[in-house]
Parts: C-alpha cells; structure tokens; sequence
C-alpha cells in the first residue's frame, strides 16, 4: 500500500511530500525523500520490550512494572531532570510539563545543546522572521550563516530556497542569489554567489562590521575584519541592501561557536537594520523535527520555551543554571527521564557520567548510546511512523504527522500518562 | 443530572431587558431552565450583582504571535507568577500570561468567552492546541485572510462568489469562526517591506485595493451567512491622521444584515487620531463616534490603553515596525506565505507622554460619547492596550466622572487641548456596562441563539456574580469598589458548573471551541478545484491534505452549520 | 545582632539550595526561615547550625555569616536593603540579586550572577566571580542600575551585561565580552579581556590590562590622561559600538593591547 503526503520526522524541515510503500507492519519504500528520511523510515532496530537493570544485566519487565519503577524513582528525587522532548509529538510534551509541575523537577529540551543561545538572542532583540512559503516565493537572496544545509537538512535548499521556484521567482536557480558564511568550504560554499571565510570565532565581529557598513559608518573599520577584506564585506553588503527580499538562515557555526548567543543578536541586528533599506528575515536552522514544538509547548504551559525549573512550585528559567548540561556538570540531579533523545550520544562525558551515577530513565524505540547510562529504558512507537500527533517546523508551522503502519508499541503519551496518573495520585 | 439555584440574584441580562431585578436563576445540566428540585444545589447571591458570563469580542490570548510574545519575553514571564494550586496549574507573565494564566484570570474575573482576535490559517492548529489549554472559557478565531492571495485574485476579478468560496473552504480547514482583515492589502505589500497608506491604495502585484478587499467581503461574509461580521482593523493603525482612513472605511461599509451590524471595526481608539505627525496628533473621537452614531450596521470597540507595560501584537506587520523604529526596543515580525504576516513588541504607555495621554482620552470618549452602547464594546485589544486584568479599572472610568477627572489631573498638561474628554460629563450605568461587556458582544457576534450573552431558560449557564450591590454603591463615587467588585467575582459559573470562587478557580475546566463551517454547491467547494489546488501545491509549503485542521484538535468542537447562498 | 549559620553535612550535598530568606532584615524576627533544597522546603535549622548573639532593632544592626560548605546556596542577600552579610568560603549563583543596600563580603569565590539587578549597596568578593557578574536578567533592558561591586580575583564572561548604573570593579581579568550591552555606569577592569564592550551604547569602561580582539566597531579617538592608584596613566579613547547607534566610551591603557 503506498501513502501519500507522509511527514518526515527527521529534520526540522518536516517535509510533508513523501510517498511512503507499506507491507504489513514494515515500510519497504520511500519517495521524495533525502538519505536521512530513508533511512528513518527503513530503520529497524526496535528495541522489543522494555529493559531494566538487574546488577550488571539487563532484565526484560512488563510495561505495567516499568512504568511503576520510573514513577517510584521519579517520586524520590529532590531534583528530577526531565530531558529530551524534541524527538516526540507535543502531546507527549504537554503530559511532561504537567509532570515535571507536579514534581518540582527541572524540564528541558535539546535547544540546550543546539539553539538555545538563538532562543536567548531573541528575548534580548526578537525575531524578523517568516515562514520558509515567503522565502521561496519571493526572496532573491539568500544567505547560510554557519549552516550546512546539503548535509544536515538536504531538502532545504530544494523545497524552500535556492532551487525552489516561487511564485515571483519561477527560475530560482538562476534569480537567486546565495551568500554562504563559513569556516571552510562547504559543500554549500561551493553553491554560493559569495562564499564569506571567517576565521573561527570571529563572527561576531564580522557581524557588528557588517551592521556599521550598513549604518553608513564603514569607514571606520580596518582593511580585514576577522580574515575578510572590507571590500568583500561592502559587496555583500550591497546584496543584501538591494534585495528584493532577503533570508538569512543560521546553523550551529553561529549559535555554538564562541560568543554564542551574542553572535545570533547581532546577526539578528543586522537583519534589523537591513529591514530600514529592504525586507529582510533570518531563521534558525532547528534540527530535530520537532524541537521547535517542545519549545511551543512548554511556552504556551509555563511561559519559557525551554530550562524550565519547578523546584519552587512556580517557573523559573535561566540558561547556564537550569539548562541540562550545566545542571549535569555541577551533578545537581539525583534522577533523569529522558524521553525522544539521545544526551549520551551529545553530551560532554562528565554530563554522561552523572546520567550513569543517577537513576536514568529512558523512553525510546531504539538501543542508544543513552541506554548505556540507563537503569530502565521503554520502548514506544515511533512518531510519523507508528503514531500520529503534532510538530512544529522550524519556521513555526505546526503540522500533524502520520501514523502509516501499526504496531503493539505504545506511544510517548500513553506511557508518559501512565507515569503521570501515577505520580498524580501521590502527589 | 446536575442542578444548581442561584438564589436572590440582582441580574442585569440586557437581551432579555432584565435590569435589576432580584430573582432566582435555576440551571440544569448546563443550560438556564424554569425551576429545578428540592435537591439543587444552592448559591446564595445575597442580591449581588448577576450578569451572563462575560464575552471578549477581541483579545489575542491564543495562537503562534501570541505564543511568539511569551517566548520573546522572561521579563515578562516573572512578572507573575503563581505555583500549583490545587486544580490550578502553574501560570507565568503579566502581559502574555500562559494559556492557563490568561484564563484563570478571565475566569476570575467572570468571563466565560473568548474571541481570539487573529488567527493565521496555516498556523490553525497551534491556536486550536492553545485552545484546549485555557479550558475555563470557550473559544473562537477570528480568521485572517487580509492577504489571501486567492482572496486578492477573486477581488481583482471582481468575483463576489469565488472569494466566498475561499473563504467557506478556509474557515472550514482552519476550523475558524468569522473573517478578520488586518490592514487588508497592507499585510501583502509588507512581504515586500511596504505597506498601504489609504485605502485607495493599489497592493503590489495583485492590483486591489483595501476599500475593494473590504467590500468584496463584506458581501461574500453575507452570501455565506456567517455568524458574525467581517471583523475589519482598520488601515494605518496608531498613524496620526489617521481617522480620515477609518472614516473612508466606515462610508464603505452596506447595510446588508437585519440581525446584527454588517462590519465590525476593532480596537477604533487606534484608529481616531488627527494631526499629521506625533508631536501634533490629537484625538478625533468626536468625528468617528458621530458616524458612528450614525451608522446602526457598524459596531466597534473600543482599543483602550491604560498605562504601564504591556506588550504589542498583531497580524500588522508594517505596523509593528514602524513602532519598533520609535521604541527601538525588541521587535519580531513572523509573515505567513500566501496569506498575511504579524509583529511584537513590548511597550510602556506612560502618562508622561502626551501621545500616549491623547491615546488613553480616546478609548474612553469613544465609548462616553456613543449613544448605543451595543454599538461600542469594551476592550483594551487584550494586550495591546493594556492586559485584560485592567477592564475593572476601565469599567470604573466609564462610571465615574470624579474618577477620570483625577486621573486626568496625572497626565501631560498638553493634553487637555488635545482632547474633549474633559469636558464629558456621561457616566454609563450598570446596564450600560452589562452590554458593553457580554450582551453587545454575543449579539454581535452572532451567537446569542448558542445562549451566550444572556440568562433566559435555554441559554448556556454561564453566569457571573460579582459582590457588587448596585442598590448601595454609588459608582460614581465609590469607583473603588466597582473596580475590585469587578476583578473578582463571588462565583463564575461556566455551563452549569461553579468554576472560579472569590478569586479561585476551583475545577479543571472542560471549554468548548465554536467553528463555522458554510455549506456550499459543489461548484463552489474548492476542495474540488483542480486549478485551486494546483496553486496550492507550487506555492504552499504544506501540502493541501495536510492543511486543515483535524477534528481532534478540537475535543469539545461546537460547529455552527450555514447554507450559503454558493 | 550577629547571626552566625554554619552548614550542617548533607545527604546530596550537589543539590543547590535557594536561600533568598537570608538577608538581615529577616532576623530581626527570629530564625524561623525557610529554604529550598531541590524541590524540598527545609527550615533554615535543617541546613544551618545557627547561633544569633547580641540584640538587633533595625536591619542595618544585623551581621549574618555564612560558614562552612556555601558554594551551593543560591540567592543570598536577595533583595537585601540593610545590614551585612559576610561568607567566609565561596557563595552560589545569584548572590545580592537587587541588592539596594547594605554590604555582602565573600571571602571565597562568588559563582555566576553575583549582584544581579543590583540597585545599591556594596559588595566585594575577595575571590574569582562567574559569568555575569554584575549582570542583568533574561530579556530584560536593564541590568545593575547603582551601587558598588568589587572583585579583588578573575570575573568570567559576560560581566556587567547591561550595566546601566553604577560601578564595577575587577582586580584581575575578565572572561569574553565584559560590559556586553552596557548602557551606563562605570566598569573598571583592571587586568586583561577579550572583546570589551560589543555593542555597548553608554557609560564608560576602562581597561588597565590588555584587551584582546578589539572589536572593529569602535572609533578611536583622542588620547586621555586618567589616574589610576595615584599613578596618570595614557589611555586610547574609543567610542562606540557604531554597529548601534552607541554613545559610549572605552578607555584601553595605550600600547598595551593587541
């Protein structure tokens, strides 16, 4: 059986075009999709039942005994964390929230190890921003700011910018212009109008020199800024100025590399001062398909979108205290659930460490690098593939994903509603 | 089966020209009945004062910018704060309260009903999520389609039906409840960094104009049958001179509709202002309410400010930017391809500044100076003008002379000249204030025959009693009670069930969302438009399928059916 | 009065405690205070041994120490307004949040956010602070609006952000972007730094060390003469950042930076 507009739930490009074949309770083909989508959807290594640590082996529990024990350990900690949330639906989101206020614990999501500082940024100057729809039918220059889009997101330059024909552009290709930023030459360097080689750590600076240049006050700047000559920076800033309409997009080489979310602000100033010559938008690259969801749903319940502490019965939140890793690296946590995520595999080891110290918990189809650090782990159907429910693509558009075959497992909601009836009556 | 008697309670229920009278209200499973058992439970009002639940014709509490605010804004999320309480969740923010923030504050004030005031069609599902988590009152969209591109083409093809037919398939997929024009054309013409300036002006490429998108769906609104009106924010908001635009858009404006106004415009205060730059603008509230008076098809309300901080936003794009050019504070623009954009910021209304003391004078002498208060309702565009939290403090203005007098004594010495609130002496009654808070409002959005807005056997229970004796105070003196009698009622009652008490909400709540669906010919149902979905494909980045918004997103759904004439 | 609290030894002694209820003007009513560890309410004698010694009428008559192991006690002297606190070792984040008045000594090490939002007062570590020292909160506009802050040892990043008023004051040297967003005030850093003041848009900072990575967004402009313990040291002015529309200044010690 084939299905058709299946949502990918891979990147935060969610694309939504994919013909996915069925036999039974397997997908044997997918269309329209990059390597990644392939291979999500091909995968098969499920862990079967759930799995608790017994001394040194790993015991095979019933789903009722597993849930009780994650209950149990959640209940006795003074300073549960509750990590992960972009790799599921935001119904399972929601119940995490409601869980972790019940708790008193801290919840996060991945945007810690990824676009937090973006998110920082922008509670200091805001967001000019727009869906990726605008950008293809109209944006005439386009620019990837620490952004390797060929590799992390392959459809992205096909569906939303440099090869997408719009309505005002119907030969993108050839009317758009792309400028790249980068430390090396990437493969999408060698796509780019103007490929921009900053020296590593230096974008911030180029940054402010390009917003000067832009205010009329370029002369001030030296003949090189961070490696690149001024005329180049001029030039680019030309382009930009004589847009039509201009897109910036940025990766992790802006938001993780030195000056973190001080490089976002003023990359966001700069799009600001740009929208006094032209239109001008910039947008995060987000990565998990939906983190920016988790983001959504822990807004809309607790005011923040992520680093959220209840420890005193009301929210606070503050990056470099509440944030996951920092909580980890001062070994402040006595138990984890983490739950669509994998911080063993992205985690510096001391944070690690500690998940392996405490009892961890994890919610996840597959065996992962975090299993290695768990005491219990459960295994749950697949979003976009054996259960359906909400994510936001990385510009904000909320979409409904697919269930296309079905299986015995689980979802992330209904086991994470066991939990929480649980801790509900104890609380 | 469940009963419930509220005993001796002063109601003021204008739809049913109920005006003080004390007597017993009896509910059963929810709705008002006649009279119920022995074994009801009992609430004595002890002649407080009883009104429907109140209604909000327009705030912006739900949805992608509103949520973008919260995000954009920890200083604002600390700045209230409550923890778990019971039944009642966390809640963060003052001026973006979370969901349950903002509706355990509505609810505590009496409110039992939201309209949300602009809801982007493809981002319908994140209002609708956002819904089922302010459960306390039940919920609607105003649907944007200020820059539909399908909706410009039937415009520039002078196509009345088919921009109908757009809009019954749209309002269908997006599971929204009335049309909203957001400075229609301006929110297209943003896509390219520009906007509109009257509306006679032509949008970029598509060759319409503001008046021609207005009028188109004035009329297209009625071949649908629609519940409500369009609901129309005027071109060039908060631009002095600006009331020349709006007078323009009110001479537009048919009389097609017996049963309620044929165009609602919000937040006018925004939209009454001389002068030709900031440091001369001034109010011309008197010239807007004398159309208005004169005009029984139009509604408005009113867009007040009250000072301090509070938060800006809206679908107006440009609008938003040229105000982030006079604060140069945060500033977050969000377009939505093919159908209409939006913007935040933050500001701080203060009575130092002369433009915002003119501002303030407005609202106000809107509503003092309108001679049917079913014309003019009370808003603040929840939180442009001010967070709803202030509407006690507004309803006491409106009632008392005295106190706007030492207020007035607070703002820029300029401000007198500027404005004629001065100089009016109307203070608006109980009943007054009960038509501009839920019975004006259910009339005009057309879901009085749901039984909202009013308190006569079959109508929805939701009821507020306030401890307010309207026989013992005098509100023009005693402004200070009115407005903590109206910040918290005794009991809030929503469908029969006793939600929030003194300040508390008490139950998890269970709300419902109110859609409209038209029904049309299959000619007319661009689900079968091969050239409609042809666009969509190219220029959507969703596919067509995955567009409308499923059913489960709305667990307590209410869906009003019309016959369109398509 | 004196109030002396020493740390009791701890089960989990990783779990930060949230210790706001430490400020002078609540003893003048007794110890009968609350913490937080984690998601647990503590009172104050489940953490601390506590003595008090002597009487107190006011706030400013009230000396509270803080004794043994503190490095995990967050907010104390919060919205201090009167009186002293001394911390004999180091003190967690957030200590002196919106402080207006009275004195905080930390013999230790500060961590992140000490004197966050500080109003007035004084407050002077003798070892290293963190990150944000002297620092606004999330989003908001302004940061330290008045009062003094002293580091004798190293800050870390981010120090004064959003220094609207008021005076800092670091020995040693300071981590990456120190008087970042900076509106007003006066930052004084008298060891080395990286990339002083991007986008500051007021008040004055004045570099004795090196600075490294000088952002290309200042504009030089003349030489001044400034005493600096009782010597006259040259210092290169600049102005700036011109990537806003900013009116600060910047005083770096000339030839000394790189």
């Amino acid at each position: 059986m084939k299905i058709e507009d299946v949502v990918c739930t891979f990147c935060g490009c969610l694309c939504d075009d994919l013909v996915v074949e069925v036999e039974g309770d397997m997908v044997v083909n997918v269309e329209n999709g990059c390597t990644l989508a392939n291979k999500k959807f091909m995968g098969n290594n499920r862990l079967k039942t759930p799995i608790k640590r017994d001394g040194g082996n790993w015991k095979k529990v019933g789903l009722d005994e597993a849930i009780q024990t994650a209950a149990g350990i959640l209940l006795d900690a003074d300073r549960p964390l509750l990590y992960g949330w972009s790799g599921t639906h935001g119904e399972a989101q929601t119940i995490g929230v409601h869980m972790a206020e019940l708790l008193g614990a801290v919840i996060d999501n991945t945007s810690t190890v990824c676009h937090g500082p973006s998110i920082m940024a922008i509670q200091e100057v805001g967001h000019p921003g727009c869906t990726l729809g605008q950008v293809k039918n109209r944006a005439d220059v386009i620019v990837y700011w620490g952004a390797n889009p060929i590799e992390a997101h392959p459809r992205h330059m096909s569906r939303y910018t440099t090869y997408a024909d719009g309505f005002f552009l119907k030969e993108a290709f050839r009317e758009r212009k792309v400028i790249v930023v980068d430390i090396r030459k990437t493969e999408t360097a060698n796509i780019a109008d103007e490929f921009i080689m900053v020296e590593p750590g230096a974008d911030y600076a180029l940054l402010s020199a390009l917003r000067a240049i832009v205010r009329g006050k370029g002369d001030v700047l030296p003949r090189t800024v961070a490696g690149v000559e001024k005329e180049q920076l001029i030039r680019v800033a030309d382009i930009c100025m004589s847009a039509k309409f201009g897109a910036m997009f940025f990766g992790l080489g802006l938001t993780m590399s030195r000056g973190k979310y001080k490089n976002i602000r003023n990359a966001i100033e700069l799009t600001e001062e740009l929208n006094r010559h032209t239109k001008f938008t910039i947008s995060p690259m987000r990565g998990h398909w939906n983190v920016y969801g988790s983001n959504e749903v822990f807004t809309w319940i607790t005011g923040y979108p992520f680093a959220v502490d209840f420890a005193r019965g009301i929210a606070f939140y503050n990056p470099g205290e509440t944030t996951s890793v920092d909580i980890l690296k001062r070994g402040e946590c006595d138990a984890c659930l983490v739950v669509g995520s994998d911080p063993g595999a992205h985690f510096p080891g001391d944070c690690c460490r500690h998940l392996a110290d405490i009892p961890t918990i994890q919610i996840d189809p597959h065996v992962n690098a975090t299993t290695h650090l768990s005491r219990l782990q459960i295994p749950v159907a697949v979003t976009g593939i054996d259960a359906e429910g909400t994510a936001y693509r990385m510009d904000g558009v909320p979409i409904r994903t697919r269930k296309v075959i079905d299986t015995t497992y689980p979802s992330d909601s209904e086991v994470l509603d066991k939990i929480y009836q649980i801790i509900r009556k104890e609380t | 089966m469940s009963e419930l008697l509220i005993k001796n309670a002063c109601v003021i229920d204008p739809l049913n020209g109920i005006n003080g009278d004390v007597m017993d209200i009896a509910i059963r499973d929810g709705r008002i009945v006649e009279d119920v058992g022995s074994s009801a439970e009992v609430i004595d009002a002890d002649r407080c004062l009883t009104l429907p639940g109140g209604i909000d014709s327009h705030t912006h509490v739900c949805g992608t910018k509103v949520n973008f605010g919260r995000y954009m804004s920890p200083e604002d999320m600390r700045a209230g704060r409550t923890s778990r309480n019971g039944s009642m969740h966390v809640t963060s923010g003052y001026s973006v309260p979370t969901t349950f923030g903002n509706s355990y504050r509505y609810s505590t004030m009496g409110y039992t009903t939201l309209l949300e005031g602009a809801m982007a069609p493809l981002e319908a599902r994140h209002t609708h999520e956002e819904f089922t988590a302010t459960p306390h009152q039940d919920m609607m969209a105003n649907t944007l389609f200020d820059g539909n591109w399908s909706v410009m083409e039937a415009v520039r093809e002078k196509d009345v039906k088919r921009a109908a037919a757009v809009v019954a398939w749209i309002l269908s997929a997006a599971k929204g409840f009335a049309i909203k024009l957001t400075n229609p054309g301006g929110t297209e013409a943003w896509g390219w960094g520009e906007d509109v300036s009257s509306i006679h002006d032509t949008v970029p490429y598509f060759e319409v104009t503001p008046a021609e998108i207005i009028e188109t769906m004035i009329r297209a609104n009625e071949l649908l049958r629609l519940p409500h009106s369009v609901h129309l924010h005027c071109n060039n908001l908060g631009v002095p001179g600006n009331y020349r635009t709006t007078l323009d858009t009110m001479n537009l404006v048919p009389d097609l509709n017996s049963r309620r106004q044929s165009l609602y415009l919000t937040h006018l205060q925004f939209h009454s202002y001389g002068g030709t730059t900031w440091r001369d603008i001034d109010s011309r509230s008197e010239e807007i309410i004398r159309v208005v008076n004169a005009s029984p098809h139009i509604v408005i309300d009113m867009g007040q400010i009250m000072f301090g901080r509070t938060t800006t936003m809206t679908a107006d794009g440009p609008m938003e930017f040229k105000l982030y050019m006079l604060h140069h504070n945060k500033w977050s623009n969000h377009d939505v391809e093919l159908e209409t954009g939006s913007g935040i910021i933050p500001v701080y209304y203060s009575k130092k500044s002369v433009v915002n003391c003119v501002m303030w004078a407005i609202g106000l002498e809107l509503a003092l100076q309108a001679k049917n208060p079913w014309q003019c309702l009370l808003t603040t565009d929840n939180p442009n003008g001010a967070p709803f939290v202030k509407y006690p403090e507004i309803i006491a203005l409106l009632m008392s002379k005295r106190y706007r007098d030492q207020e007035c004594a607070l703002l820029d010495p300029r401000t007198e000249k500027r404005v004629p609130l001065m100089a009016i002496d109307r203070e608006l009654d109980w009943n007054e204030i009960a038509i501009m808070t839920r019975a004006g409002q259910s009339r005009a959005l057309g879901i009085e025959s749901l039984g909202k807005g009013h308190l006569a056997p079959g109508a929805e229970a939701d009821v507020a009693i306030y401890p307010i004796r309207t026989t013992e105070i005098d509100p023009s003196a005693q402004f200070q009670q009115v407005m903590a009698g109206f910040s918290r009622t005794m009991y809030t009652i929503k469908r029969g069930r006793v939600v929030a008490r003194n300040g508390e909400v008490i139950v998890e709540g269970a709300n419902s969302t109110i859609w409209v669906k038209p029904r049309v010919s299959h000619e007319y149902d661009l689900g079968n438009d091969p050239e409609f979905a042809k666009k969509f494909q190219q220029y959507y980045t969703v596919r067509m399928r995955n567009y409308p918004v499923q059913e489960t997103y709305l667990p307590r759904g209410v869906c009003i059916e019309t016959e369109a004439d398509l | 009065m004196r109030v002396t609290l020493e740390t009791k030894p701890r089960k989990k002694p990783n779990i930060p405690i949230e210790a706001e209820s430490i400020i002078p003007h609540n003893f003048l009513r007794g110890t009968d205070l609350s913490v937080y560890e984690g998601n647990k309410q503590r009172s104050l004698d489940e953490i601390f041994f506590i003595t008090v010694e002597g009487p107190a009428v006011s706030p400013d008559q009230v000396e509270v120490i803080l004794k043994g192991d503190t490095g995990r006690i967050k907010r104390v002297g919060e919205y201090m307004n009167a009186g002293k606190i001394v911390v004999e070792g180091d003190i967690g984040m957030h200590c002196g949040n919106f402080m207006s008045a009275g004195q905080i000594t930390v013999r230790g090490n500060a961590d992140a956010w000490l004197g966050r939002e500080m109003r007035g007062g004084e407050i002077v570590c003798h070892g290293n602070a963190g990150h944000y020292c002297g620092a606004g909160y999330r989003g908001e506009k302004r940061g330290m609006r008045g009062g003094r802050l002293e580091v004798l040892g190293n800050a870390g990043d981010f120090l004064a952000e959003y220094l609207c008023g008021g005076e800092v004051i670091i020995h040693g040297d300071t981590g990456d972007l120190p008087g970042v967003e900076m509106r007003g005030g006066k930052l004084v850093i008298e060891g080395s730094c990286t990339r002083p003041c991007g986008n500051m848009s007021g008040g004055t900072c004045l570099v004795f060390g090196q600075v490294h990575d000088l952002l290309p967004t200042f504009e030089k402009r003349e030489r001044t003469q400034v005493d600096f313990r009782g010597m006259n040291v040259t210092m290169d002015t600049y102005h700036g950042d011109v990537a806003n529309r900013g009116k600060g200044s910047l005083l770096v010690r000339s030839g000394d930076h790189a």
